[in-house]
């Protein structure tokens, strides 16, 4: 579904070079969940931006779902992106000028479906979601807990095969975010695959495999696989430590 | 994908109402006086007959005594002939068609006692005039030359005034009353106004033209006075029509039609010769005693029809334009880079650049479309304004087909240039950035 083989992804500004990502290697096989645990600034969400053809990288080889992304064109990206992901972000990212169902609609209108099939998979999305009956509504009218199950229903509208999210009961209190996890996990049963970044433990545990990202790199595979108990934080691989070198001034 | 571009275009400019009020209001602006002046400069340059403009000449003569160093316009050629040179020209055979005019006017009445007597401007001139001038026949025809010699009442009328006291249709035959006398319509005009009126300027060259025709002999026979400039260098008595129709006054304007360089030589030589000729008669004491003749674009040029301040102030009301699209363009790059968090939205959910790119441009045109019709609005209040305040200036009101087409080019071009930058600046905002921002 996803593999990641040797991923260098450098920052330049111009005084700092930062090595974002090093010699990053991951696989993630068709209806995995995985979770992506790892110290602030490690590079979680950096990994995240590549999976999902946000960002370009700097070295390296991604496959996503069999298809080399290295070299494609921004429209083909964007294809790609449509078509085979959802994102669900830690802000919700909603847009307020536009209603549950427009928000919804965003990802259906850059796939091109007329307006029948776009009408049926956004009631069928919220209706998931459990928030069918408030459609017309805004999404400052929506607590943050049905906001980020609107992001879901709108990273599900277009049946992606992938669903990155990045910390996405960051902003929820605990009985919300147990809500979209619960929802996540049907998802997830349903057959996406998931990838979820998180610095909760306990949320961390909901997934099938977790791995940690420390410093740009993959640093345990399989955690729970092997050690249901452990936390990723028990044994704490501590401070954030990205290198950042004096690039020289040209 | 258009329709939704629009409605979130709409959507957009609703969502900040006074900022779009602003911008509507600077493209409007700049449109509506760019527009307008274009509109006054577009109809004053016209070339009024492009078919011939190059064959019609004014004639005028250097005509006057030593006592002045110059006298007339700069070149030193008075703008018309005196009504004898006037007389004598007309004799002559040598142009292919010639005639000289003036404006004047009278009481006109018809049969119909219902219809109170109107006071019309009136040109009189030769038979020659509605041919020369293109001048096109809805019924009739021009009168024959022998109605020139013989200084016959007979008229032709404009297609306005046809419609005004006949109600239109076709009155040759017809007799009308000028100043009582009984004249035989013989031709009926089509809706007819060269803009700029090019053959009369002295008289504004953008007043609404004369709808009577008379024969122009009967300048003398009738003694019809000028209805427009008389000017005189000699201190001469003038107290009869007879003495001023002899006098060196000048007021008849004389125009020409010579085909080819050949006919122009020819007939620049008869001049020549009759300026000799007239040496011996006491006349053109000058030794710079010469004629001149101007063809349609000159003349005008000449008359300063399209003044210099014009010029000056097209150029303004485009300044002014450019002026107000970097306002909107400053406006419009603030506007959507404070929407970057949501195009970062969009690209993560597989908008690609170029779709981006289209929906910011298909809401700067929605934004200048609006703007440029409110700046047309803006330039015909201008116009009118000026129409109704401003004899001079009645046929330069009405914006014709080209300047009603170009107005929409230049709002929606004008502000898609000026969207582009912001337009494109949007479209190549990392999403992530925006995304990372957690
Ligand atoms: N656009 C960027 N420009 C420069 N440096 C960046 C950029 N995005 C991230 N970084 C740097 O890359 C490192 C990894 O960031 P990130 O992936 O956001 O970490 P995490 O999500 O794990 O907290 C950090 O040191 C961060 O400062
Ligand atoms: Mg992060």
């Amino acid at each position: 579904m996803l593999k990641m083989q040797q991923i260098n992804k450098i920052y330049r500004t111009e005084l700092v070079e930062t090595h974002a990502l090093r010699e990053f290697n991951l696989s993630v096989n068709e209806g995995e969940f995985v979770t992506v645990t790892g110290p602030s600034g490690s590079g979680k969400t950096t990994f995240l931006n590549i999976a999902g053809l946000l960002e370009e990288i700097s070295q390296g080889q991604y496959f996503l779902d069999g298809v080399n992304v290295v070299g494609l064109n921004d429209k083909e990206r964007s294809r790609l992106r449509n078509e085979k992901i959802g994102f669900i972000f830690q802000s919700f990212n909603l847009i307020p000028d536009l209603n549950l169902f427009e928000n919804v609609d965003v990802p259906l209108r850059y796939r091109g479906f007329n307006a029948k099939e776009r009408k049926r998979r956004i009631e069928q999305a919220l209706e998931q979601v459990g928030l069918a009956a408030r459609m017309k509504h805004l999404p400052a009218q929506l607590s943050g807990g049905q906001q980020q199950r609107v992001a879901i229903a709108r990273a599900l509208a277009g049946e992606p095969k992938f669903l990155l999210a990045d910390e996405p009961t960051g902003n929820l209190d605990s009985l919300m975010a147990r809500q979209v996890m619960e929802l996540l996990k049907n998802i997830n049963k349903q057959g996406t695959t998931i990838v979820m970044v998180t610095h909760d433990a306990a949320l961390a545990r909901c997934g099938q495999r977790n791995i940690q990202i420390v410093d740009g790199q993959v640093c345990d595979f399989s955690l729970y696989d092997k050690n249901p108990q452990a936390s990723a934080f028990e044994n704490p691989q501590t401070a954030a430590s990205t290198t950042t070198t004096a690039a020289s001034i040209a | 994908m258009f329709n939704y571009y629009l409605r979130l275009a709409w959507k957009s400019l609703w969502a900040t109402p006074v900022v779009t009020l602003l911008m509507l209001i600077a493209i409007a602006l700049g449109i509506g006086s760019a527009m307008g002046t274009l509109t006054i400069y577009h109809l004053m340059s016209a070339d009024p007959i492009p078919e011939k403009s190059a064959q019609l000449f004014a004639v005028q003569l250097k005509s006057y005594d030593n006592k002045q160093s110059s006298w007339g316009m700069n070149d030193g050629y008075p703008l018309q002939i005196t009504h004898q040179d006037a007389v004598n020209l007309s004799h002559s055979s040598v142009a292919v068609k010639q005639t000289p005019m003036v404006r004047t006017g009278f009481a006109v009445q018809t049969d119909n006692p219902d219809i109170a007597p109107i006071l019309k401007s009136v040109r009189a001139a030769n038979s020659d005039f509605f041919a020369m001038f293109n001048a096109p026949f809805a019924y009739g025809s021009a009168w024959d030359k022998n109605s020139d010699q013989q200084a016959l009442e007979v008229t032709v009328i404009g297609a306005k005034l046809n419609q005004q006291l006949f109600g239109g249709g076709n009155n040759v035959g017809k007799i009308l009353y000028f100043d009582q006398k009984a004249f035989r319509i013989v031709g009926i005009l089509q809706a007819w106004q060269p803009t700029p009126q090019y053959y009369d300027v002295n008289n504004g060259a953008f007043r609404t033209g004369e709808q009577i025709f008379i024969p122009f002999a009967l300048i003398a026979s009738n003694k019809y006075r000028s209805w427009g400039n008389n000017n005189s260098y000699k201190n001469e008595e003038v107290n009869t029509f007879d003495e001023k129709l002899v006098s060196e006054s000048h007021w008849i304007q004389y125009w020409v039609e010579l085909k080819n360089p050949q006919q122009k030589n020819a007939y620049q030589a008869y001049l020549k010769n009759y300026i000799s000729q007239q040496k011996q008669l006491g006349r053109f004491e000058r030794d710079d005693a010469s004629a001149d003749l101007k063809n349609v674009t000159t003349w005008l040029t000449y008359n300063e029809v399209v003044s210099e301040d014009n010029n000056v102030l097209v150029g303004l009301s485009f300044l002014l334009l450019v002026v107000c699209l970097v306002n909107t363009v400053g406006l419009l790059l603030a506007k959507f880079l404070r929407r970057a968090p949501e195009v970062g939205v969009r690209r993560a959910l597989g908008a690609s650049q170029t779709q981006v790119f289209l929906q910011h441009l298909v809401e700067v045109s929605l934004l200048g479309l609006t703007g440029g019709l409110l700046g047309i609005l803006l330039a015909q209040l201008g116009l009118w304004l000026l129409k109704n305040n401003y004899e001079q200036y009645q046929l330069l009101t009405d914006m014709d087909i080209t300047m009603l087409l170009t107005a929409p080019v230049l709002a929606i071009g004008s502000s898609i240039i000026a969207g582009l930058y912001p337009a494109w600046k949007i479209c190549r905002t990392q999403p992530a950035v925006y995304l990372k921002s957690q």
